[in-house]
Formats: C-alpha cells, sequence, structure tokens
C-alpha cells in the first residue's frame, strides 16, 4: 500500500523555491530516507507532510487521504518530531511524556506502561525527575523522540533526530526504530545528514536537492548505480617479468610491490577486471595470498550525485 | 462540528502547565493582601464612594474592582502560553498532532476563563466580610461574575494572544503585555470611582474595557443593574467578538 503519494509538490517562499515538483510514491512497512544538504527542502517537504503548511502547488496524499481535505484525520494517524527542540519547560521528562500520551487521548494506565517502557528503551532512567528546562540539548533530544512514541500511529516522520544524541544513544535509537518497524508495521520517513545512519536503517533513500529528488533507491541500488570506482586489492606471493608485462595492458590496473605485491584495481566495472586478472594470475602461476574489496560508501555517492546535479 | 474533547486535553495540558508557586502567589495571594492592606489604608483619605444609590465603603469598592482586575489579569496566563509554546516548538508540535488551530484558541479561553472564575470565586468569598454592609447577594450576582469571567476572558485573552502572536523577543512581550494591562488596571474604575475623577481622565476610563467589566461585577455584588449597566455588557460582548475573530486571524496565519 502506498503510504505517501506527492504528485507535482512545491512549495515557494517569497524568494526561494523550497520544494520544486516533487514525486514521490513511499510504499509502508518501511524505513524511507531523506537525504540533501542543508536548505534542499527536507524540512519544508516534512511540513508539507503533516499539514503543518500547505503547498503553493500539486498534490499530497498521506495514509490514503488527500491532505487538502483531511488534514486532522491525517494528523490523528501521524507522528512528528520536528528538526527544532520543542519541549514543556517546566515539566519533568517523566511528566513530558505522561502529559503527551493524555493530549493524544491514550488511557491513564497505558499511557503508565508506556512512559515506563520508554524511560528504559531510551535510557532516560536518570532525568526522569530533572525539569525539562534543566537538561542538556541531547537528553531533552531524546525525551522529545521518547514522547513520540506514547501515542499509536502508521506513520512517523523524524527530521534528524539523532542530532545531539551521544553515539550510544544513537545506536539505542537506531535500534529501536528498527525494531517498531519490524513489530508494528510502521512506516517512518526519516531525514538525517550522517550517511552510515541511513545506510543502516532506510530500505530507501531519496537524495533531494535544491528542492527537486534526485535519486531515489535503496542504499544498495544506489551504490550500484552511482558507486563508481570501486576498489580490490589482491595480494599476491610475488610479481614475475610476465604478470608486470601481462597486467600492463590492462589500464584499470596497478602493481605495488610495498609493504607486499598487490595488484589494485580501480575501476567502475571493477568485478570484470578482477575475472581477467584472475585469468592472467593462473595464467602465470602467481599465487594469491588474499583478496578484499573496499565498498563505497553512502557518502562519496551522496557527495558524487549531489555534485553532479549542481 | 467542533469537537469538546480535544479542547478538554489542551485545557488539561495548559493548567498543568501553568499552575506553579509564582502563578499561585501572583494571582491569588497579592490580590488578597491588596484588598486588605490598600483597602484599609486608604479608607482614611477616602471615606466612601458613590455607586449607584449606594455608598460604599472604600475596601468594599476596591476588593470588587479587584475581582475584575484579576479576570484581566489571569488573561495574562493565554498570552505566556502561546508565547512559550511558540518559543518552546510546543505550538508546531500540537498542531502536527490531533488538533485544529480552533482547538488551541478555545482551550486557551477556556483556561483562563476557569482560572479567572476561580480567582473570582476566591477574592468574593474571602472579601465578602468587607462587602457586608452593602452586598446583595443573589442568583444576579453569580451570573454576572460568571459573565465578567467568560466575556473578560475573551476579550483580554485575545489582547494578549495578538500580542503574543506579534512579537518575536521574550522581552518585547513582557514589556508590552504589561504596559498595556497596568495601563487597563490604573485607567479604569476598578481602584478610583469614576465621580470626581477630572473630565478626561474620567473619558479614558471610559475608553478601557477594564472599566466595564469592574461595573458590571459591582453591579452584581451590590445589586445595581441599571441600564448603563446593561449597555456595558452589550458593549463588552460586541468588543471580545471583535477581538477574538481578530486574534483568531492572526493565530491561524501564523506560519512555521
Ligand atoms: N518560512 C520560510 N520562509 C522563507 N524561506 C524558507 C522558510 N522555510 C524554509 N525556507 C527556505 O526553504 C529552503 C529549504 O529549507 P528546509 O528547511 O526545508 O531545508 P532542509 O533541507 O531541511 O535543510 P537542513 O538540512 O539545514 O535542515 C531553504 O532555502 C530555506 O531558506
Ligand atoms: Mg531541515
Amino acid at each position: 500500500m502506498l503510504c505517501i503519494e506527492t504528485r507535482n509538490l512545491t512549495k515557494k517562499y517569497a524568494s526561494t523555491v523550497a520544494v520544486d515538483g516533487v514525486d514521490l510514491q513511499i510504499e509502508s512497512g518501511q524505513v524511507f530516507g531523506f537525504l540533501g544538504p542543508n536548505g534542499a527542502g527536507k524540512s519544508t517537504i516534512i511540513k508539507l507532510l503533516t499539514t503543518l503548511i500547505s503547498p503553493s502547488n500539486g498534490k499530497i496524499s498521506v495514509l490514503g487521504m488527500d491532505s487538502a481535505k483531511h488534514p486532522l484525520e491525517i494528523r490523528k494517524k501521524i507522528g512528528v518530531v520536528l528538526q527544532q527542540p520543542s519541549y514543556e519547560p517546566t515539566l519533568s521528562a517523566e511528566k513530558s511524556l505522561e502529559k503527551y500520551g493524555m493530549m493524544w487521548n491514550i488511557d491513564k494506565k497505558i499511557r503508565k506502561k508506556r512512559t515506563e517502557e520508554l524511560i528504559s528503551a531510551f535510557g532516560l532512567e536518570e532525568i526522569r525527575k530533572k525539569k525539562m528546562d534543566d537538561l542538556s540539548i541531547g537528553q531533552r533530544r531524546r525525551v522529545q523522540v521518547a514522547r513520540e512514541f506514547m501515542h499509536d500511529m502508521e506513520l512517523l516522520f523524524l527530521d534528524e533526530p539523532t542530532v545531539g544524541l551521544d553515539p550510544a544513544a544513537r545506536r539505542k535509537l537506531l535500534d529501536f526504530l528498527r525494531e517498531q518497524v519490524k513489530n508494528s508495521g510502521l512506516t517512518i520517513f526519516y531525514t538525517t545528514h550522517v550517511l552510515s545512519e541511513a545506510e543502516y536503517l532506510c530500505d530507501n533513500i531519496a537524495i533531494i536537492n535544491n528542492g527537486k529528488i534526485i535519486a531515489v533507491d535503496s542504499p544498495s541500488e544506489l551504490k550500484n548505480r552511482f558507486g563508481h570506482e570501486k576498489t580490490i586489492k589482491i595480494h599476491i606471493s610475488k610479481v614475475s617479468e610476465e604478470l608486470k608485462s601481462k597486467l600492463s595492458e590492462i589500464r584499470e590496473c596497478q602493481i605495488k610491490l610495498e609493504p607486499e605485491p598487490t595488484v589494485i584495481i580501480n575501476s567502475t566495472k571493477s568485478e570484470i577486471v578482477l575475472m581477467n586478472i584472475l585469468k592472467i594470475l593462473n595464467e602465470t602461476e602467481t599465487k594469491i595470498n588474499d583478496l578484499s574489496a573496499i565498498p563505497t560508501n553512502l557518502e562519496e555517492i551522496f557527495l558524487k550525485i549531489v555534485g553532479d546535479s549542481n | 462540528m467542533i469537537q469538546i474533547n480535544p479542547i478538554i486535553r489542551l485545557v488539561n495540558r495548559n493548567l498543568t502547565i501553568s499552575i506553579n508557586p509564582g502563578f499561585i502567589i501572583w494571582q491569588i495571594l497579592f490580590p488578597l493582601i491588596y484588598i486588605f492592606i490598600a483597602g484599609f489604608a486608604y479608607t482614611a483619605l477616602i471615606d466612601s464612594v458613590p455607586f449607584g444609590g449606594k455608598n460604599l465603603d472604600y475596601p468594599a469598592f476596591l476588593a470588587s474592582g479587584m475581582i475584575g482586575f484579576n479576570i484581566m489579569n489571569s488573561t495574562l496566563i493565554s498570552g505566556i502560553i502561546i508565547w512559550n509554546d511558540r518559543r518552546h516548538g510546543m505550538f508546531e508540535q500540537i498542531m502536527s498532532g490531533p488538533f485544529t488551530r480552533t482547538h488551541y484558541i478555545l482551550s486557551n479561553i477556556v483556561t483562563i476563563a476557569i482560572i479567572g472564575l476561580f480567582s473570582a470565586a476566591l477574592i468574593t468569598a474571602v472579601g465578602y466580610p468587607v462587602f457586608f454592609n452593602s452586598v446583595e447577594f443573589s442568583i444576579v450576582t453569580i451570573l454576572l461574575i460568571i459573565f465578567g469571567s467568560v466575556v473578560g476572558a475573551i476579550l483580554f485573552g485575545s489582547i494578549a494572544s495578538i500580542i503574543s502572536t506579534k512579537l518575536r523577543s521574550s522581552e518585547g512581550f513582557n514589556v508590552i503585555i504589561n504596559t498595556v494591562f497596568l495601563f487597563c488596571a490604573f485607567a479604569s474604575t476598578a481602584f478610583y470611582p469614576v465621580q470626581g475623577a477630572p473630565q478626561p481622565l474620567a473619558t479614558i476610563f471610559y475608553l478601557n474595557p477594564l472599566s466595564y467589566l469592574v461595573d458590571i461585577i459591582r453591579a452584581g455584588i451590590f445589586g445595581q443593574v441599571t441600564d448603563f449597566v446593561i449597555t456595558e455588557m452589550l458593549l463588552l460582548i460586541a468588543l471580545a467578538a471583535i477581538l477574538f475573530v481578530i486574534a483568531t486571524k492572526l493565530l491561524t496565519k501564523l506560519d512555521f
């Protein structure tokens, strides 16, 4: 089922086109990652999809409902953690969760139970009685994200939820989110600048730049499509003259002698090159000690795609 | 159709975040202390105050004025809630949840009406011995105090909302809202009778909605509901309605 669908979605501010004719189709039951440089339009799209602002042009359908016609119905079924902090300064962390559940009309017993579960899942035990005003930025962010799980929802928007979180808290959150998607069929719309995070968490990724979507695919497909210059290293026992001359015909590889004899392949089609080289190594009876591939990371792909689109 | 349930939930939340020791001192203790200290201190200077067909003791006059003043003051809460919600991101958070802007505005009005009514009732009860000589307590008293709390909440709550949507810095918000309310308090019939005031001041008194509010509540307590008071009630309703529409429009236009 389609969870989010937009057609020609556009949002103009006085002098900027923040979102420029975006067509999105997002299936339910996945984590959909949304990447793009500062000012690309990520937060604006989240505000449009959560009905906080209305588009200048185009159509939005969320959970099968037209956002112009049924904004309140949509909001009842979604959760949102916006990019900017949001908290009740005078309430304790625990009371914030509790009251938020009340605002969402969650039964008192369930509220109590969920508060306890979330305090433990987000490691808030030590700060549960502290006032929100007195918390550190990262602690506040954790409460803000935890709070959203006080209510039931079908679709959750997270706008850079891990900003300010330490590595342990970050990993804990990512695993918690994965668990939620697996167990409750929740769909998550997730923006981040941390590409390793997107790679770890997301089933599909869209890359946006200047308000336009420039690529949508799974992380591995993106790598296949844009992951140029994959590097493969073949550690060999010795380098003979015969091997040198035969390899000199293959442009995409080079031989290194230090610290140990190695053939390095650098190519967009490194697998094909590898086949040819393995044949030569066989012919020259060169023994292979070890073989390693250095995977391209999403960060390089991101920089390349955004660079190309500029 | 407007659902009631979301409004009640927001009111619950508003009361939870607003009621704290500082607020209780400002809202309840201060007016009570003021009635007793100032009321009796000034009795030496002001012998009695004519009101309708009666002569009131100054403490009785002041205590009844304090009810109106307190209703106005409790509406500050609405401005503070809106202001804080914008500053701490709660306005957006609520608006992205199961609420509409109408729910939000109505919940603020209900919150301040509850606080206003509560403090009005408390001052009436505590002030009762002070009123004793001249009070004409009846069902009309209760109705007019409720009328004052509700219409006053809408009127001054809208003013506070309008100010809080128009301003960005917190210093500005506090300075302006305090100036406006202080002006309303002192250029009104809450503390001094209009009789005996110089003509320009008397005119200013009656450009001020708090004077109307105070007159209506006094009329209820001392049983002096005249045609003039009924005109004041109608004017207050009209003004509250206009300001409410403006406040709603501004809050609806507020961008994220
Ligand atoms: N209320 C507004 N008024 C005018 N311009 C705006 C407004 N909100 C956003 N913009 C502009 O729209 C563009 C997209 O902003 P947006 O916040 O969506 O970026 P983003 O992708 O979330 O960036 P970041 O990674 O920094 O969070 C920016 O150029 C921004 O200046
Ligand atoms: Mg953003």
